[in-house]
């Protein structure tokens, strides 16, 4: 599916159905965050397809990429939140960028700050944040534009337990407006409290694609 | 549409803040490599003035004198024709009283008093002369026959009038033109270099932007347009020393005495507005280049 010297993942073939909630599971290095990779066109495969929302995105023009994007979300493990902007602005700016007018951007942005339970701390900077408030940023920044799918990498990788679980109860809760969410992650509690569909990977290969999985 | 260019605005004005010292730099480049540039310009308009009469290769005039008879004239002209080993017939040719004078309006720009005394009644006209031969004893004996011709007034030869003036401007134009080219690409890398600045310090925010799916042009035009205002500002900046440096030539030439040909080193001031706007362009055009390519080359942070 995609490979250089060393190929990331080599054989991984599955559909995810629109509304899902995925988890993508397996030791560092099996390929998890490459495949989310695969799926927001950050890198594309030597051989295979990636289809998303209807489309081979292998196939899509350089300059449509940026469409493609604005139907994803993207969470991460280090939240990747702009330290020189407030909590509005760093979720406002995901939309800014892509040229909504400011009526929409005022309407929008607190609604998502409200869902994500920040609601109040709107002026704060990231560095005024707990990790775990730092990541609902990231989330409402990956929301607010309303995208059909969801791609998170270890969202709860630098979260202790409790506030991990906060976090994935909010991921739930976006995933019932019927977004569809794809997690890599190689945390077992999260998995196991969860009982989502998992599929593993080690080392580039899919090994296993279980509805209502648990971590092993 | 009006948030996009709003936005663009915006970032183009927090990229000037953000990056003073090195905006500065990139400006007073660009400030003094177009200022080089003017006054290239300048310089070979002024020494144009003076060579005006010659162009063309133009090695004899036979000034005739405004009273001369229309069988004068025509006289001149077929013993002119008459010796087609010596004199490039093709390229022989009459300025009447009228191109005289418009003619004359050039060489006298910086000497009024002078120009005053001339009108197009008064003026000689003129036939300008192209030799075959590049032999100037040739060219001087010619010149011997035609002084004493009816109705000739006088009859000059470039070898006198400019040979040392035309040498002097030949170096002088391969020595501004070298330099202000160097100085003009170092224009453009110092602007480049400001954008790759930028875009460095700014590359998490560039890698957000391109996974919310902002295209590659909304980030690009700020970056861009700041370099193009970097050239365009230091565009700006040469205009007004290109001003300055004119008016002080200009006052200058006016304290030598009139008629030594010193005053039609003047350039007249629409041709000095002419120049300004030529640097605009090319400073702009600079700066457009210059982070262009660098918001081209550096956007995959």
């Amino acid at each position: 599916m995609y490979g250089t010297d060393t190929l990331a993942v080599r054989d991984a073939s599955f559909d995810i159905a629109k509304g899902e909630f995925v988890f993508l599971v397996g030791p560092s290095g099996s390929g998890k965050s490459t495949l989310l990779r695969l799926i927001s066109r950050q890198e594309r495969p030597e051989r295979g397809s990636v289809w998303v929302a209807g489309q081979n995105i292998n196939e899509l023009a350089e300059s449509r990429v940026p469409y493609l994007r604005r139907t994803l979300g993207n969470v991460f493990q280090d939240y990747k939140l702009l330290p020189n902007k407030t909590v509005f602005e760093n979720v406002a700016f995901a939309l800014e960028v892509i040229g909504q007018p400011k009526h929409i951007i005022r309407q929008q942005v607190p609604q998502v700050i409200e869902l994500v339970g920040l609601a109040g701390k709107e002026d704060r900077f990231p560095d005024q944040l707990s990790g775990g408030e730092q990541q609902r940023v990231s989330i409402a920044r990956a929301f607010v534009n309303r995208p059909l799918i969801l791609l998170a990498d270890e969202p709860t990788g630098n979260l202790d337990p409790t506030t991990g679980e906060g976090i994935m109860a909010l991921l739930d809760a976006i995933n019932r407006t019927g977004t569809t969410i794809i997690m890599a992650t190689h945390d077992h509690r999260v998995v196991n409290a969860m009982r989502r569909r998992v599929i593993q990977l080690d080392r580039g290969v899919m090994v296993r694609d279980q509805e209502r999985g648990v971590y092993e | 549409m009006i948030s996009r260019i709003s936005y663009a605005l915006r970032e183009t004005a927090a990229g000037f803040r953000r990056n003073m010292t090195l905006t500065a730099a990139a400006v007073l480049t660009s400030a003094v490599s177009l200022l080089l540039v003017g006054t290239t310009f300048l310089i070979q308009r002024a020494f144009d003035n003076l060579l005006v009469q010659w162009r063309g290769d133009v090695g004899m005039i036979v000034f005739v004198r405004p009273d001369a008879s229309q069988e004068q004239i025509a006289f001149i002209e077929q013993t002119l024709k008459a010796q087609p080993n010596v004199v490039n017939v093709d390229k022989l040719q009459y300025l009447d009283k009228v191109a005289s004078y418009e003619e004359a309006k050039r060489v006298f720009a910086g000497d009024p008093t002078t120009l005053s005394l001339l009108s197009v009644e008064n003026i000689p006209s003129q036939f300008k002369v192209v030799p075959k031969s590049p032999d100037p004893a040739l060219v001087r004996s010619l010149a011997d026959q035609y002084r004493t011709l009816p109705g000739v007034q006088v009859v000059s030869l470039a070898e006198d009038e400019f040979d040392v003036i035309a040498t002097l401007s030949n170096f002088v134009r391969a020595v501004t033109i070298g330099m202000s080219l160097i100085l003009l690409t170092v224009a453009v890398v110092l602007i480049w270099n400001t954008i790759r600045t930028a875009m460095f310090a700014r590359r998490r925010e560039i890698e957000v932007m391109k996974l919310v799916g902002a295209t590659d042009w909304f980030i690009r035009i700020p970056f861009m347009l700041e370099g193009l205002l970097q050239g365009l500002i230091g565009a700006v900046v040469s205009c007004g020393g290109l001003w300055a440096l004119n008016q002080a030539w200009t006052n200058g030439v006016a304290g030598f005495k009139a008629g030594t040909g010193v005053s039609s080193l003047v350039v007249p001031g629409s041709y000095v507005s002419g120049v300004m706007v030529a640097l605009l362009v090319i400073g702009s055009i600079a700066g457009a280049i210059g982070s262009g390519v660098a918001a081209t080359k550096f956007l995959d942070v």
